[in-house]
């Protein structure tokens, strides 16, 4: 359980820095208007677009990695236990 | 050699030696719990599982693996690693993201819309609760305080109630479900303290918010916290039936009935 609960952390922390960073460079026009998800910039270079589609894999992964660790794999255990359970009785 | 079997022998036998076995520590864990830093931390986790051992034989509840934790090294790891973790959090940020420069404030202009901080929004929203200072028909419909004085005094009675709150529940700490009245008392207090700082700014949650006027604001500082008290309790009265149950049966298979 708290393999699965640091796992889910690594994730969610490590991708979510990469996406906050990248985002704070090419998403951030000002920080007195929309921050990290403002408009992407107007022709980009190939790093920056690049860059654009890191932080968009890297943005998902956190959600999605981190939900798979702390909701679906949990969820899958405590399903199976229960139907394990329910066979038995 | 008659005298050989009362005396130690140099190949190690002998009456005087005792032989070796798992409880004997090896010279090299003698010198290891004796010197030093070895030996402070063996003491601290000599001390941890006595404590445990301690507090295990007093136990009269459900029986755990580990009932505490020595300070060193548990505790100071731990707490040592998380530390890291958001420092270097931080720096990584600084270190990466732009700095944030905005527009240089103008000690000439009075701002349009003067709030204080955040974290005084509840104080300053006791002092807007002018609408239910009574008008009293004994007096003429005047009103016994002023509205000012009102709210002080609303003040006064929500830090008397927190002042109160730790002499009238007393105990050990208890989990909500065990409790629903209290769990109850605190989620209504949290909404209140909520539902109060919403009150303070409520011109400006009404403009952003359509639906919201500043009287609906009003009816719902007071109304919400009850609703929020009375959900509570309901869910936790209603979970109580099933959390004991589940507790008896952790309990039996730990300790089965005689």
């Amino acid at each position: 359980m708290a393999d699965e609960f640091i796992k889910g952390l690594a994730i969610f922390s490590g991708a979510g820095l990469v996406w906050m960073v990248l985002a704070a460079w090419f998403r951030t026009p000002t920080f007195e208007d929309e921050q990290l998800f403002g408009p992407d910039p107007e022709d980009p270079t190939l790093l920056v677009e690049i860059a654009l589609a890191i932080a968009d894999v890297m943005f998902w992964f956190a959600i999605i990695g981190a939900l798979t660790f702390w909701v679906a794999i949990p969820l899958g255990r405590e399903l199976y236990g229960y139907w394990n359970e329910r066979a038995d009785e | 050699m008659t005298d050989d079997t009362d005396q130690t022998r140099t190949d190690g036998s002998g009456p005087n030696i005792v032989p070796p076995d798992d409880e004997t520590p090896t010279w090299h864990e003698r010198k290891e719990r004796s010197e030093g830093l070895s030996r402070v931390t063996y003491e601290y986790f000599e001390r941890g599982r006595l404590e445990d051992q301690r507090l295990r034989q007093d136990s009269d509840y459900i029986e755990r693996d580990v009932l505490g934790f020595p300070t060193w090294p548990h505790e100071t790891i731990r707490n040592l690693s998380i530390a890291s973790f958001f420092v270097g959090i931080i720096i990584a940020l600084s270190a990466t993201l732009p700095p944030h420069f905005g527009d240089e404030a103008d000690p000439s202009v009075t701002p349009e819309i003067i709030v204080p901080d955040w974290y005084l929004y509840p104080a300053f929203g006791l002092l807007q609760l002018d609408p239910i200072n009574p008008e009293l028909a004994l007096l003429g419909g005047e009103k016994l305080m002023s509205d000012e004085l009102y709210g002080i005094a609303a003040t006064t009675v929500v830090i008397g109630v927190l002042f109160i709150y730790p002499f009238v529940n007393k105990g050990s700490a208890r989990r909500p479900i065990e409790e629903p009245f209290w769990a109850a008392v605190g989620m209504g207090g949290l909404m209140f303290g909520f539902t109060i700082s919403v009150l303070s700014i409520d011109q400006i949650v009404a403009d952003r918010m359509p639906g919201l006027t500043a009287p609906l604001i009003f009816d719902l500082t007071l109304l919400l916290p009850l609703v929020t008290a009375f959900i509570t309790y309901a869910v936790l009265k209603a979970m109580q039936e099933g959390y004991m149950y589940e507790l008896n049966r952790r309990y039996y298979r730990l300790r089965p009935p005689r």
